[in-house]
């Protein structure tokens, strides 16, 4: 069993249609299981799709005892 | 005002560590929380908006529920079932000195002595947590742990003997110096410890399945006569903990949504379909509970609260209820209550569309 890591994670995602949530744990998913996560900026470089900046803390490893 | 329709289970949420001028401090929140019970009957909301450190207060219609099984329970994962009472363990840092350690157990037995609450066992983790704090890209509170697995340890031992809620103490760095320490009591600044204190309790809510919250021990702070009044009750003694206690004590039970429900009052069980309301700073819609509750089409109260960020309806693209003060989303949460459409409420009234 591995131990349980923490590590911060800042990414900057492009919105897509269809529901936030899922599209957001879904990119965190790939750093980690996410353990508290927040938009905390939204820009819009051009005409497309907005981009989200997110914030995270995920859970790396093993988290039994 | 009195009503007599059912209560409107609702949410209230006010992210921790993101410097809101309405529960960015000790508690500061709590009377909103009380006049917003009040209004539905039933409000769920998390220690950040409850805890006074030495000040609480414990109201039958608030559920006291740690914000990651808040985000949890938005998403249709958990249900939550009220209770008499918790038995809650006690999960204390190795890192704190002899002296700190000895305040948070006299704490824990003045709290078993005047107010009757179960408390115990008490464990102690195998290493010092290691806590450490920062700021993120946003100016947002976040914060480090340097030994997890420490945490669950204990928090699993406790677990095993017996306890049914957990409030953990870590040791927290001291920076009585800092600038933004003295901005935070002067009332201007983010809550530096806010961030990893959510780390510790997210950690351990979700590993363990059972309501957790976190008290931070620091050394006691020289006295400022500048003391900001919503940073007052972080400075009334030489803990953070009667509040978590109290909070913990009356916790609902967290059920797995997956699992049938309990034979013995099913009835009392609140799920998110009972749901009729969600209430958050405007700009702060961005987190897991708001959008679960949009994403359902659960009625989003958006209220003036001037904090760090700026993710507003419009930036989401959500549909909300705006609300000037937490006064007026009581207001809006009674209108919804008694199931008057809030835009009836308003002028102009545009006429009725007419579909061909």
């Amino acid at each position: 069993m591995s131990a349980a890591g923490l590590s911060p994670v800042v990414l900057q995602l492009e919105r897509r249609p269809g529901p936030l949530r899922l599209q957001i744990e879904t990119a965190l998913a790939a750093y980690g299981r996410p353990l508290r996560w927040a938009i905390t900026a939204v820009h819009h470089p051009g005409a497309g799709e907005a981009m989200l900046q997110i914030e995270a803390v995920v859970l790396n490893g093993s988290g039994g005892a | 005002m009195t009503t007599t329709a059912t209560p409107l289970p609702t949410l209230l949420v006010i992210p921790t560590g993101i410097g809101c001028a309405v529960g960015g401090y000790a508690g500061d929140a709590l009377p909103a929380a009380r006049l917003l019970a009040a209004a539905s009957g039933c409000l769920i909301t998390h220690p950040n908006v409850m805890n006074g450190a030495a000040l609480y207060w414990s109201d039958p219609r608030i559920h006291y529920v740690e914000g990651s099984s808040l985000d949890r329970f938005a998403a249709g994962e958990l249900l939550l079932r009220p209770v008499r009472r918790q038995r809650v363990g006690l999960l204390l840092d190795a890192g704190i000195e002899p002296e700190l350690r000895l305040r948070h157990l006299q704490v824990a037995d003045g709290c078993r002595a005047t107010l009757g609450l179960d408390i115990g066992p008490v464990v102690t983790t195998e290493l010092p947590l290691e806590v450490s704090l920062s700021l993120g890209a946003s100016g947002v509170s976040w914060g480090q742990l340097g030994q997890p697995q420490a945490l669950l340890e204990a928090g699993h031992r406790l677990k095993a003997a017996g306890a049914t809620a957990i409030a953990v103490v870590a040791r927290f760095p001291d920076d009585p110096e800092s600038e933004a320490l003295a901005a935070y009591r002067q009332g201007s600044g983010v809550d530096a410890l806010a961030g990893a204190e959510a780390v510790i309790s997210h950690l351990l809510s979700r590993e363990l399945g059972v309501p957790c919250a976190h008290a931070p021990a620091l050394s006691p702070l020289a006295l400022d006569p500048d003391l900001d009044p919503r940073a007052a009750g972080e400075e009334l003694g030489f803990t953070f903990l009667p509040c978590v206690l109290v909070g913990l004590s009356r916790a609902p039970d967290l059920l797995p949504a997956a699992q049938p429900l309990p034979t013995a009052n099913p009835a009392a069980v609140i799920g998110m379909d009972a749901v009729g309301a969600v209430v958050a700073p405007a700009g702060a819609l961005g987190g897991a509970a708001v959008l679960a509750c949009a994403e359902r089409g659960i009625p989003v109260i958006a209220v003036d609260n001037p904090c760090l960020l700026n993710v507003n309806a419009e930036a989401l693209g959500l549909e909300v209820l705006s609300a000037a003060s937490y006064s007026e989303a009581a207001g809006l949460l009674l209108a919804l209550r008694e199931g008057l459409a809030p835009a009836a409420l308003h002028r102009p009234l545009p006429a009725v569309a007419a579909q061909r």
